[in-house]
């Protein structure tokens, strides 16, 4: 099993039990090595798979694996992995402006986030998804309020001032709840704990690894600022503003 | 004998078996200062620390001696009030941590007043249950802080996002029976996408990428098909090609030749009229001083008039070969059945070509061209 492991690229079709958890960590020239046996073309079209892959697979925003990755487009070709990767990333780059982020470094879990700045009234299509991502910014912008974590009966009691029950069912999101539990979760915009010895159980909401990478404190000040909300003293924004820049951030310390 | 009363609503200090420990609590819960409670409860065993400045949650009891012969009851007892702090604990934790409550900190000197009691391992078990439970609900009620200066008033909040989706704020609706009092008014259905769009602007989410005419099966027929269509191609046009154009081709093509054979031998029997008794010379007649493919040409259709029996090619005096028409038809037809037809193979390199012009001293082609217009020049 660590023979095939360290496997270097043979040429050879490798069958289908092959461990595709694990790629083998190659040294530049060794990568070169593999390269020149397969042909421009072969490697090629490997990219381009690659590229429509991960454009495919972020159409729901859900993070892509490398297991999945490799297994099922690299496949045999897993000993130039790391060259058909950058090759793919250069392509996601200048073509269509986007970017691979690693959001889990332990299980190398990747999502696509777009590199170009916002241009001010470019929006031409407004879906579903539209106003999912505005459901998503407020509940971001009160978890940050809060000071990075808030208690899901503080977000819900919110929520419901905004005329979102989680029991009923909205006429633009259907299922509140399962939207934000569960489809936000599994995007990971937003991260939910369990706060332990609580009964009946409750929830920490916490920024997910995707909204830290998609958007920035900064970004959400901004949505609040422009929204018009402050409340308590006019000296509110002064002191968020050395709040966060000088190493701000709640009772949890995370970014 | 301390007894519990059970009740959640009040927590009077008890006198406790042992004087350990006695704290006093300020009452103000809005201080943070839960941690350094904590450190104060650990250590307080060692001494008895100053009264407190309010000193009325203060009994000033005199701890009486400790039990002596009820011990086994007592710490069944002290489990059973932990048991019932922490439960009260549980149930009433919103309460607890609402920064106008003392809540908590009454449960604290409660507990604090239990672990006086307590000997064994058993009851301070209990006792460190109770702890983390409290703990938690301090470190809760600290996140709950803020200072003065950064209220976040999330009431306001709303509502300005209400008003920035575009709710309508009608008079005559009245609020909620709800004691929240929620805002009425008409929420447009765009709300929230207008709220959406407003929010791409501070997101870098990749836009979602669809095939605009949907998605193709998977690779592998396609290149049998490019291959398939690459053998049909060549034959395919060409057929499709031959029923418009076909005869014309072909006609164009014998034509081509037969037209450029009947033009030489046009040509020859000018010559050869002008000039009845004088041969002509082959290299003459065929070489194109300006383009040795011409020559070729030229001999090539010239062996057409020679195998038709048109002109003949014999070697003179000087044993280099000339050429003449054939006149008679007769003669032709004799020709034809009678003599045996000679083969001749002419081979000819670029070099001869060359000593050939020098030679000959040939400056223009006898046989012009076979350009269109040229042709018609010279016809007409």
């Amino acid at each position: 099993m660590s023979q095939r492991k360290r496997s270097r690229g043979s040429g050879l079709t490798q069958g289908d039990d092959e461990d595709f958890s694990v790629v083998p960590t190659q040294s530049p020239s060794q990568v070169q090595r593999n390269l020149e046996s397969r042909s421009q073309e072969e490697i090629d079209r490997k990219v381009t798979e690659l590229v429509q892959f991960l454009l495919v697979k972020d159409q729901k925003k859900i993070p892509i694996k490398r297991v999945d990755i490799l297994k099922k487009v690299i496949r045999e070709y897993k000993d130039v992995y790391s060259e058909i990767v950058n090759r793919a990333g250069r392509t996601l780059q200048q073509v269509f402006g986007l970017q691979m982020v690693e959001i889990d470094t332990k299980h190398h879990i990747y999502i696509l986030t777009s590199t170009l700045p916002r241009v001010e009234g470019e929006n031409l299509k407004q879906d579903i998804q539209t106003a999912k991502l505005g459901l998503l910014i407020v509940i971001l912008s009160f978890i940050f309020m809060k000071g990075n974590s808030a208690k899901d009966s503080a977000v819900w009691e919110f929520l419901r001032r905004l005329r979102l029950n989680p029991g009923e069912k909205h006429k633009v999101f259907g299922d509140v709840k399962k939207l934000v539990m569960e489809e936000f979760v599994r995007q990971k915009y937003l991260e939910i704990t369990p706060i332990p010895l609580t009964d009946p159980p409750e929830f920490n909401f916490q920024w997910g690894p995707r909204a830290a990478k998609e958007t920035s404190k900064k970004d959400i000040l901004s949505f609040v600022a422009k929204v018009g909300a402050y409340g308590g003293s006019p000296f509110f924004f002064f002191f968020f503003f050395f709040f966060f820049f000088f190493g701000g951030g709640g009772a949890e310390g995370r970014p | 004998m301390a007894e519990s009363d059970g009740s959640s609503d009040s927590f009077s200090p008890r006198s406790s078996g042992s004087a350990r420990s006695r704290l006093s609590l300020p009452s103000a819960s809005r201080n943070g200062s839960d941690s350094q409670r904590r450190r104060r409860r650990l250590s307080g065993n060692l001494g008895r620390p100053p009264a407190s400045e309010r000193g009325d949650e203060e009994d000033g009891e005199e701890p009486g001696s400790s039990e002596g012969g009820g011990d086994e009851r007592s710490r069944r007892m002290i489990r059973n009030q932990y048991r019932e702090l922490i439960c009260s604990v549980q149930q009433n934790r919103e309460d607890m941590l609402s920064s106008k409550s003392n809540r908590l900190t009454e449960a604290l000197e409660e507990a604090n007043q239990l672990f006086s009691g307590v000997s064994c391992a058993r009851e301070a078990a209990l006792d460190a249950q109770f702890l983390v439970l409290a703990s938690n609900l301090g470190k809760e009620k600290a996140n709950e802080l803020r200072s003065e200066i950064t209220t976040f008033d999330s009431l306001t909040f709303a509502e300005d996002l209400l008003t920035f989706m575009g709710i309508n704020r009608t008079e005559t609706e009245g609020n909620d029976s709800d004691s929240e009092s929620m805002s009425g008014g008409y929420l447009p259905s765009n709300a929230w996408y207008k709220l959406g769009e407003e929010a791409e602007k501070y997101f870098r989410r990749a836009p979602s990428f669809h095939y605009m005419l949907g998605s193709f099966k998977s690779e592998p027929p396609v290149p049998r098909q490019r291959i398939e269509r690459q053998r049909k191609a060549p034959g395919g046009e060409g057929k499709r090609a031959m029923p418009a154009q076909l005869k014309k081709m072909e006609e164009s093509h014998q034509e081509a030749t037969a037209k450029e054979v009947e033009r030489i031998l046009r040509l020859l029997q000018t010559l050869f009229r002008n000039d009845p008794h004088t041969p002509i010379s082959f290299f003459d007649l065929v070489v194109d001083p300006n383009s040795f493919a011409r020559t070729v040409e030229n001999i090539f259709h010239v062996s057409f008039i020679v195998r038709d029996g048109l002109a003949r090619i014999k070697l003179d005096d000087d044993k280099l070969p000339v050429i003449e028409p054939v006149q008679n038809v007769e003669e032709r037809n004799d020709d034809h059945s009678t003599r045996a037809r000679n083969q001749v193979v002419i081979s000819l390199s670029h070099e001869e070509w060359r000593e050939i012009v020098e030679t000959y001293e040939i400056t223009e082609p006898m046989i012009s061209p076979p350009d269109s217009i040229e042709d018609e020049m010279e016809t007409a």
